[in-house]
């Protein structure tokens, strides 16, 4: 090992040290045994995938198509066991031998024909989530798991011991034997300083690099069960993002990207700071976003620092390859003042939004007073329509004198909901509110949760019916689907053909509604054709794209479905800039993302329901359950300005969706 | 063919076979509303990944585009609805973008950190940052004379494109011509040796970086002006798009290498698979496996045609 390495991994082990010692500070339960396992089960699939990911690096190459082998392993497996009725451990060697093909297939790229990493892997990135994609429909999903093989994701042994821990435990063995202890891995490091001096050094490169590759494939099926298992579906959105996030703690440990240095050791401490960090912001409950600035933040200072040392020790030594110049000093230090103003900034603005008190970052303090704290999560941070809800949530913290966290992912991903709400256990919060991602998966925490007295109500969708006390309901999906489709209806006449722009293809919540639009249409208007559904990855510009393909490709199609608050947007944009006037637009979004397309005539009616209502709603069961105010079996509660508010069984009505068109859209700002 | 082609060999049959398909299975994609639509559709990524080429041409990589995308896209419409006049909003973008460059280009080449992991750190921190700053919500209420910088639909489109394509070929005409832009082969050809012939290699590679800032922020710039809005979201996936984009064209990731023609290639080719899959009526789950299976084949087809060639031992 060199001496570089051995210096970052000291900077970083320095930088861990703080990063613990602020949290067990601000954070509240974080210096626990419990929650120093829960850090672990969090860890284990990215820390099976960091660890492939090191040797990867180590020999000069780069492998992105992890996360997307995830995925599709994740698929494979589900699908065998659920659908071909394959026995669970004939699926699980299934799910194996494609992680292995489809390391095979890098190899075979990488090591045989010699083609850049990055590039085979960039293809194979997109060529695995696809064909998970392609398998499934985007929509299709796989539950249902014996608990037996949910114990690997789920369970503790001897009641503390994650099960998976087993696992990681394992893996780190064999990769520290493998690169530290063997023949093998010595070839590794000699391939990365220089892949023609291995050779001549009588190195079987291309074996070499095929067994690297191999192995990462393999690593990431197992990370793939492990997941599958953790939160109890198997789905083709298993594991995305998670090569940066590997390649982070990689580079982080201080494995040279060129190749040639790095160390197990290392790649584990970088994966410990950004767990921690993870589970520190959770436990503090600062917003998600500081995880990603302050990744960055590390990840630059940690190289600089390192950079720096090396620097001055190498001035010493006369080495003319390194001279400390003042340009370089004032660079660094300008990062480090840039990041730091970042923070600064950010906190600023945190502070100025959040005067009502209701923000996180003060709650330990105010805790104390005996506030009630409700912690609340939106499926995605930052999608319009709940930074519309969070005006809500907030007001009505402030009307019922509760501490509000309000956190959530930055973008849709239900693995990461769990992890807030694990954080939210660890933290032990009154109670939880959640707009569920993917019901399977969250439903076994939010059960964890109720076992800890901690109440669960639900908002925006739904997870299992015993794993909360309450859903509030803002409408059900057959009442969206159904006003959708007779909103189309109303302006076809009931007769012709309509479009389709959903979010995301695996988005659960569209799929359902877009299920009860083809249901409607099925029953009560059968002149009425879905001529094409295309998504948009809500994003208002590819949106924007796709309708203007469908125009031109199904000229039939009169009426345009948005099901995504950017697309609705986007698709009116595309039909105004076509000139075609027999084009109309519906769908779900903001009234004041589409007001000027309801003016112009393009948008003819935006459903939706009033997002703030819903919100605030929320918080006030949350919090009525939490002070003993609401109990099972009550028929109607008194929801502050809402006034009398109906509740059926375990389901609070905020009642039937909106309909906003021309005449009454200028009412309403969100 | 081979020779006047070069490396952009790969990426331009697999271009021209797709084309011929399409021209037998879906004529109709040949309108010339199409081709507009999908022409103004990668007006930006066209002008990202030329700078990704220098970027790459010098043996440096970022990845940090996308986010840089976003921050350009923002600001811009800020900018506007702050009162400043509309002619000067792209010249606002290429500052901002210039100067989110010039970050990454200092870390890269005054304190020598690996590109790669820059731009990683600054992808992710600039992005969460405007997450933060914005909390998600879009730039509304732009000016009337935002969009289409008050030129009008057809005016605005014919400025977008004329301003990319004079662009695009002042940068290609440079890349062969102009020492400056030599300097940058020479030094992703050999660092040390363009330094020993006198060239100011840290400067290169930072410049690159201001480039590729610059060219992002114009592109974000000219896109958010086709619409009345700005969301706060945009250019996610930005940076794969771009590099596949220059890759395909025939652009070895090694640096050193490369032609703009190739990137244009590569642009087109990615450009029009979306679009062309609607045209085929293909399901919309398989889309991102075909994708990635064109990127494959081209890299096979060009491994196998270097192969084929018997180059000479050293090489």
């Amino acid at each position: 090992m060199n001496r570089a390495t051995k210096r970052q991994e000291f900077i970083l082990a320095l930088l861990i040290a703080v990063e613990i010692a602020l949290f067990s500070t601000i954070g509240k339960n974080f210096f626990s045994a419990a929650n120093f396992f829960e850090c672990v089960r969090l860890a284990v699939e990215i820390g099976l995938i960091s660890l492939a990911m090191t040797p990867v690096i180590l020999t000069g190459g780069i492998d992105l198509s992890v996360g997307s082998m995830m995925g599709l392993a994740a698929v494979v497996f589900g699908g065998l066991w659920q659908v071909a009725g394959f026995p669970l451990a004939a699926a699980a060697v299934c799910a194996l031998i494609v992680g292995l093909l489809g390391g095979g297939i890098n190899a075979l790229l990488i090591a045989r024909l010699n083609v850049s990493p990055l590039i085979v892997t960039l293809g194979t990135y997109s060529l695995f989530r696809g064909i998970a994609e392609g398998i499934t429909g985007g929509a299709r999903s796989y539950s249902n798991l014996p608990a037996s093989f949910l114990y690997l994701g789920q369970g503790y042994i001897a009641g503390v011991v994650p099960t998976q821990m087993l696992v990681l435990a394992a893996a780190i063995v064999f990769y520290w034997l493998l690169v530290h202890r063997s023949v093998i891995g010595r070839a590794f490091y000699a391939i990365g300083l220089s892949p023609h001096g291995a050779r001549y050094a009588a190195i079987p490169v291309t074996r070499r690099l095929t067994l690297v590759y191999l192995l990462s494939g393999l690593a990431s099926s197992i990370a793939a069960l492990i997941y599958v298992a953790h939160i109890g579906q198997a789905k083709s959105d298993a594991g995305t993002g998670y090569e940066l996030i590997a390649i982070t703690a990689v580079v982080l440990g201080g494995t040279s990207i060129f190749g040639g240095s790095g160390t197990i050791r290392g790649t584990l401490l970088g994966l410990a700071a950004i767990v921690i960090l993870e589970d520190g912001l959770h436990l503090a409950a600062l917003p998600a976003e500081l995880a990603g600035i302050s990744t960055g933040v590390l990840l630059v200072l940690t190289i600089a620092l390192e950079r720096l040392a090396s620097r001055q020790r190498a001035a010493v030594a006369e080495n003319q390859e390194f001279e400390m110049k003042n340009s370089q000093l004032a660079i660094l230090c300008s990062t480090v003042i840039v990041g730091a103003l970042i923070v600064a900034g950010s906190n600023w603005y945190l502070v100025k939004n959040l005067r009502s008190g209701t923000s996180g970052d003060t709650t330990a303090a105010k805790e104390g007073q005996g506030r009630l704290t409700v912690a609340m999560m939106p499926k995605s941070k930052g999608d319009p329509y709940f930074i519309s809800c969070r005006a809500g949530a907030e007001e009505a913290a402030k009307e019922f004198n509760v501490n509000l966290i309000w956190d959530g992912p930055t973008q849709v991903d239900p693995a990461k909901q769990n992890e807030f709400v694990e954080g939210w256990i660890t933290r032990h919060v009154d109670a939880i509110a959640v707009s569920v991602g993917n019901a399977a998966s969250i439903s076994t925490v939010l059960r964890k949760a109720r076992s800890q007295g901690i109440k669960v109500v639900t908002w925006d969708a739904d997870a299992a019916p015993d794993a909360r006390d309450y859903f509030i309901n803002q409408a059900t999906p057959q009442g969206i689907g159904g006003t959708l489709a007779d909103e189309a209806a109303k302006i076809l006449h009931g007769k012709g053909e309509f479009a389709i722009i959903t979010g995301a293809l695996s988005a659960a919540n569209q799929n359902l509604w877009i299920q009860y639009i083809k249901e409607r249409v099925a029953s009560k208007y059968p002149e009425m054709k879905l001529a094409i559904l295309r998504p948009c990855d809500d994003d208002r510009d590819k949106a924007f794209s796709e309708t203007q393909t469908i125009l031109k490709v199904y000229p039939k199609v009169k009426v345009i479905i948005g099901i995504s608050a950017p697309g609705v947007p986007g698709a009116a944009e595309a039909v105004k800039q076509s000139g075609r006037q027999d084009v109309k637009v519906i769908g779900l979004s903001l009234p004041n993302l589409c007001k000027p397309y309801v003016h112009e005539g393009v948008i003819q009616a935006v459903v939706l329901w009033k997002t703030r209502d819903l919100a605030y709603l929320t918080v006030k069961a949350a919090a009525a359950l939490a002070r003993g105010e609401l109990h099972s079996g009550a028929t109607s509660f008194q929801a502050g300005r809402l006034g009398d508010v109906k509740i059926e069984g375990t389901d609070i009505i905020l009642g039937s969706p909106f309909v906003f068109t021309r005449e009454n859209i200028d009412q309403f700002n969100f | 063919m081979r020779k006047l082609l070069q490396r952009e060999f790969a990426g331009f049959i697999t271009l021209a076979l797709f084309l011929i398909y399409l021209a037998f299975a879906a004529p109709s994609f040949y309108s010339l509303g199409n081709l507009r639509d999908i022409a103004l559709a990668n007006v930006s990524v066209l002008l990202i990944s030329t700078g990704m080429t220098l970027v790459i041409v010098v043996a440096e990589i970022d990845i940090s585009v996308g986010s840089l995308f976003a921050i350009c896209g923002v600001c811009g419409g800020l900018l506007a609805r702050g009162g400043l006049p509309i002619w000067m909003l792209p010249f606002a973008g290429i500052a901002i973008g210039s100067a989110l460059g010039a970050a990454n280009g200092g870390l890269v080449s005054f304190v020598k950190a690996p590109s790669i992991v820059v731009t990683l750190a600054t992808m992710v921190a600039w992005r969460e940052a405007l997450n933060w700053a914005t909390g998600g919500a879009w730039v509304e209420n732009l000016p009337a004379n935002f969009q289409w910088f008050g030129l009008g639909q057809a005016a605005g489109e014919a400025v977008l494109f004329s301003a990319t394509a004079v662009l695009f070929l002042a940068i290609l005409w440079a890349s062969h011509n102009l020492p400056a832009f030599r300097s940058i082969y020479a030094t992703g050809s050999d660092a040390e040796a363009a330094r020993l012939a006198g060239i100011n290699t840290k400067l290169v590679v930072f410049a690159a970086f201001v480039l590729v800032g610059a060219l992002t922020g114009l592109a974000s710039v000219l896109n958010a002006v086709r619409f009345s809005d700005v969301p706060a979201n945009a250019g996610i996936g930005l940076e794969l798009q771009s590099i596949a984009a220059v890759v395909v064209g025939g652009t070895p990731i090694t640096g050193g290498r490369g032609r703009l023609m190739g990137t244009l290639i590569g642009v087109a080719l990615l450009g029009i698979i979306g679009p062309a899959l609607t045209y085929l009526q293909l399901s919309p789950y398989w889309e991102k496996a075909i994708q990635g299976g064109i990127i494959l084949v081209t890299v096979l087809f060009d491994a196998l045609a270097s192969r084929a060639e018997k180059r000479p031992a050293l090489a």
